[in-house]
């Protein structure tokens, strides 16, 4: 843990800088200055990569059995869907 | 009209102008931009993302208010402005916006990412996967159980 005050500055390594830029009520405006080949994102980002990469590489057979097992699932929810525009607006016919 | 044979749905056939378009792609796949959304009789409420640049990308979504039907959107300024949405308020799910949550399948049953929806405008089809910062969403919303219940009854 390090306390520090708007506009001082963090250093992680040789090469990476962190800057409290700008402290407000419930956000803490951060810059960071790191190499180019260093990757800077939120942590949600990466929980949403991880997670597309695993939902991605769903085989075809794990889907079906999705659908299989949809229908007792489809009862506990309140609504079936709500109805967007998919068919209508962006729809394939398959 | 184009023909494509998908991996996971066989083949489809698709119009150009019912083309999704992601400006940025989905985080992981940032070089994929353009899906249809595909729906099957005997697979409703399931929406398939199928990438028409890639004939094995194909994400398995639910529509978020099937998922959650009190689900309340909080997209960023940045994303509104991607997607060509008014910057003032958020949009009304269903009306305003087509709202998809990726479905993953693993060991434990399925789980929906809440935390990062995919909105759709559906007025010019651009889309980005939004990532709900400060929603409390979980990005895996256990859907079901199953297969813990089924670990229990085997042991």
């Amino acid at each position: 843990m390090m306390s520090r005050r708007a506009g001082e500055t963090i250093l992680i390594g040789e090469d990476i800088e962190v800057v409290i830029a700008h402290i407000g009520r419930s956000r803490v405006k951060v810059g960071i200055r790191a190499p180019r080949e260093t990757s800077v994102i939120a942590l949600e980002v990466k929980l949403v990569r991880d997670e597309n990469l695993a939902a991605a590489g769903g085989d075809p057979a794990e889907f079906s059995s999705l659908i299989a097992r949809w229908h007792p699932v489809s009862q506990g929810l309140s609504r079936p869907t709500d109805k967007v525009g998919v068919r209508q607006e962006a729809g394939t016919k398959s | 009209m184009h023909a494509l044979e998908t991996k996971l749905l066989g083949e489809i056939n698709y119009d150009d102008d019912a083309v999704i378009e992601f400006p940025h792609g989905l985080p992981g796949f940032d070089d994929f931009r353009r899906f249809v959304a595909v729906t099957l009789e005997n697979a409703k409420p399931l929406v398939f993302l199928q990438s028409v640049e890639d004939a094995a990308l194909c994400f398995t979504t639910l529509p978020v208010l099937s998922v959650d039907p009190r689900y309340r959107l909080s997209l960023s300024g940045e994303d509104r402005d991607l997607v060509d949405l008014p910057a003032t308020r958020q949009p009304v799910i269903g009306r305003e916006v087509m709202c998809l949550a990726v479905v993953s399948i693993r060991e434990t049953g399925a789980t929906a990412n809440l935390l990062a929806p995919v909105v759709v405008n559906p007025r010019n089809l651009k889309a980005v996967q939004a990532v709900a910062q400060e929603s409390g969403y979980s990005h895996q919303h256990v859907l079901m159980e199953t297969a813990v219940e089924e670990v229990a009854l085997c042991s």
